[in-house]
């Protein structure tokens, strides 16, 4: 049995390795997929909104710079997905709703960004943005006519798109709040509207605060 | 010592980009194909290594099990979605990949298997068809994609994989269990 210490001490070292391993490799136990390590790799760098010229469904044109000063609530689809971007643009509105109607387009502007400009023109966006009740000035549905654009946004964002075979997109899905500065400042999950829309009116409440 | 060199070229081979593109370009392969060959490209390789250092493994795995738990570790580390997404995000969790499944896993399997006993063989059989099942239903049920490469359907598909892999395992312990093996001892 004289062999029996160094094997004692192996197998502690090979439990040690996997505690480290596995601490590692989920970012200390919070995250095992890759969409929660994004999320918390986002919040870390808290990017800022990249020059975007955006095209909405009443064919204006403009950059970020129009909703300076504002906070703004961004999701990305595409309209011929038919689920997820649905259960999305369809919480996007439930949060919508939650918010005071008298802060809309002053302190705060929600905006539905396509990652899909060859399909979603101005007037599929303004067919599109009535299934969900969106106004178009409050709430508006825009592309990025300029794929360079786009793709530098949706890189800064973590937004992974890849086309599927049949037409459509897989994309990962969340709501995204940049602040009047024009910084990414948090990710919250697109299944629970309530608890977004809570945490939005706690941002926007904070913000009245400090500015007296 | 033949089949250590078998084992390194199916190693070099698993890593040739085109080779390595193809299999990760399907979930299903990445995971069910080309991580197990890696593994049995270590346990090919293992040869050489107790050969080599036959002192090395007897001082440190003497009993196998220091070995059986590296390689269950490594395992399960790498069936979390995220390092398979990260492998395929990172060229340096590829490279992890490749050297942890063959030299971590594979390696440490092939010394420790006989060294083990019964009990223990039972557990780890036991616990990775668990594991299996579990994954497979987790991948067929989960109505959210866990990665962020690969498709929802590809993820089920890779569920049904693993759920198939359970059951053989079931058979193969139903079997065991159901059959005098002193018999054909």
């Amino acid at each position: 049995m004289k062999s029996l210490r160094p094997n004692s001490l192996a197998t502690l070292v090979v439990i040690l390795f996997g505690i480290a391993l596995f601490y590692w490799g989920t970012d200390g136990f919070t995250a095992y997929t890759a969409e929660s390590a994004r999320v918390n790799r986002l919040l870390d760098a808290r990017p800022t909104f990249p020059q975007t010229t955006f095209e909405d469904s009443k064919g204006r044109s403009y950059s970020i710079s129009e909703f300076e000063g504002k906070y703004v609530f961004v999701t990305f689809f595409y309209s011929a997905c038919s689920t997820v971007c649905v259960q999305l643009e369809g919480n996007m509105g439930q949060v919508y709703e939650a918010i005071p109607a008298e802060r809309h387009g002053q302190e705060i502007v929600f905006l539905s960004v396509s990652f899909d400009p060859d399909r979603d023109d101005p007037a599929r966006l303004e067919e599109y943005r009535t299934f969900f009740d969106s106004d178009g000035e409050t709430w508006r549905m825009a592309r990025v006519p300029d794929r360079a654009e786009l793709n530098r946004l949706l890189d800064e964002f973590g937004v992974i798109v890849i086309p599927d075979e049949s037409g459509g997109f897989a994309h990962n899905s969340a709501f995204y709040l940049v602040d009047p500065a024009g910084t990414l400042i948090d990710v919250m999950d697109y299944t629970q509207p309530e608890e977004a829309a809570n945490e939005v009116v706690r941002i926007l409440g904070q913000k009245r605060g400090d500015g007296g | 010592m033949k089949q250590s060199v078998y084992g390194l070229v199916l190693f070099i081979l698993l890593a040739l980009p085109p080779v390595a593109g193809l299999m990760e370009s399907l979930m299903i392969a990445h995971m069910h194909m080309q991580m197990p060959l890696l593994v049995a490209s270590g346990f090919l390789m293992a040869k050489w290594g107790q050969i080599r250092f036959p002192r090395f493994w007897e001082r440190w795995n003497a009993n196998g099990v220091p070995g059986i738990l590296l390689f269950a570790i490594v395992a399960v580390y790498w069936m979390l979605p995220r390092a398979m997404d990260e492998a395929l995000a990172f060229p340096g969790m590829e490279a992890f990949k490749f050297v942890s499944l063959s030299l971590l896993c594979g390696m440490p399997l092939r010394d420790s298997w006989p060294k083990i006993g019964y009990a223990a063989k039972s557990a780890v059989i036991i616990g990775f068809t668990l594991l299996f099942a579990g994954m497979g239903l987790l991948y067929v049920i989960a109505p959210v994609q866990l990665c962020n490469n690969y498709l929802l359907l590809e993820q089920i598909a890779l569920g049904w994989g693993f759920l198939t892999t359970a059951f053989c395992m079931v058979i193969f312990i139903i079997y065991h269990v159901f059959t005098r093996h002193s018999a054909y001892e």
